[in-house]
């Protein structure tokens, strides 16, 4: 419990097991629940019935909050991010909430106010 | 945050459900018995993606029923505190407002909305500025800050704040 209360985005404090999982931005969930939702349509006649609230939540929430409608788009976004030594967690709440300057992004994401000194070169 | 994680679980499957179909059966029901819960460690359970491993099953003593752990990757929905991220407002009193980002409830109380936003009441009852230019109420879309999480044994509730640099009602984003 006590790795709980130690929890903190801002440091980038999320648990090892998070810190390693690939992290996902709303955009690429978008396209994991579509395919599923696809998948569930084709092998029964009311798919609505079959999925839980959270997923029908989730799917709501994810289509209202992508950025990017077309899945180059958010491939190139990753690409792109990928360079910068970001953990996964950072680069996907940059690329979930779009900062438009520097003072921006750190307040979005705390925890790469070390790495500005790779930002200033951008 | 939305996560791609593999877990495992031990399924317990009736010797009715053993046949052609094993396999079939035991990822139905797993599906069926994961998707849409919520653990304080991963969060929600959103989706199944995949089956990675299914291990050797071992019989019950005393009972037919057979237990097979299976490694599975899903995709979850974990809050963490400190993090920031957008929601939509659900409903607006007099204390704060509700905000709901997924399968997750946030509450932001008006002790962390910023001062210069008062409460108005009536129809559509949402916090405005001062000089009117800035409102939030029901289906507005925000982005808050999670300050707390509490696991409950079905669901993660959060708190939050839009008192902080750059939170706040957020404008139509373009879409790329």
């Amino acid at each position: 419990m006590s790795g709980e209360e130690e929890e903190n985005a801002a440091e980038l404090k999320i648990g090892d097991e998070f810190l390693k999982a690939k992290c996902l931005m709303n955009c690429e969930v978008s396209l994991i629940l579509d395919h599923k939702y696809e998948q569930l349509q084709q092998s029964s006649d009311d798919p609505m019935n079959q999925v839980s609230q959270v997923f029908e939540k989730s799917l709501q929430y994810v289509k209202r909050f992508s950025r990017y409608k077309n899945p180059d788009a958010a491939r190139q976004v990753r690409e792109i991010l990928a360079r910068y030594q970001l953990a996964e967690f950072e680069l996907c709440v940059l690329g979930n909430l779009c900062p438009e300057t520097v003072e921006e992004a750190i307040a979005m994401v705390p925890s790469i106010k070390v790495d500005i000194f790779f930002f200033s070169f951008v | 945050m939305f996560f791609h994680i593999v877990l495992e679980r031990n399924m317990q499957l009736h010797p009715r459900y053993f046949g052609r179909n094993l396999r079939d059966n035991l990822v139905a029901k797993l599906m069926k018995d994961v998707e849409g819960t919520c653990s304080g460690r991963h969060g929600f359970v959103v989706a199944v993606t995949g089956i990675e491993n299914v291990g050797k099953g071992l019989i019950r003593d005393g009972t037919g029923f057979v237990t097979f752990p299976v490694k599975y990757q899903c995709v979850v929905f974990r809050p963490f505190k400190g993090e920031i991220l957008e929601a939509v407002v659900t409903m607006v009193n007099k204390m704060g407002f509700f905000a709901e980002a997924g399968p997750v409830q946030i509450f932001v109380s008006n002790h962390l909305i910023p001062d210069d936003m008062e409460f108005q009441s009536g129809d559509m009852p949402n916090y405005t500025t001062s000089d009117g230019s800035v409102k939030i109420q029901k289906d507005s879309e925000v982005r808050l800050k999670i300050i707390g999480t509490r696991v409950d044994a079905t669901e993660i509730f959060c708190i939050g704040t839009i008192k902080d640099d750059f939170l706040g009602v957020i404008n139509d984003p373009v879409a790329i």
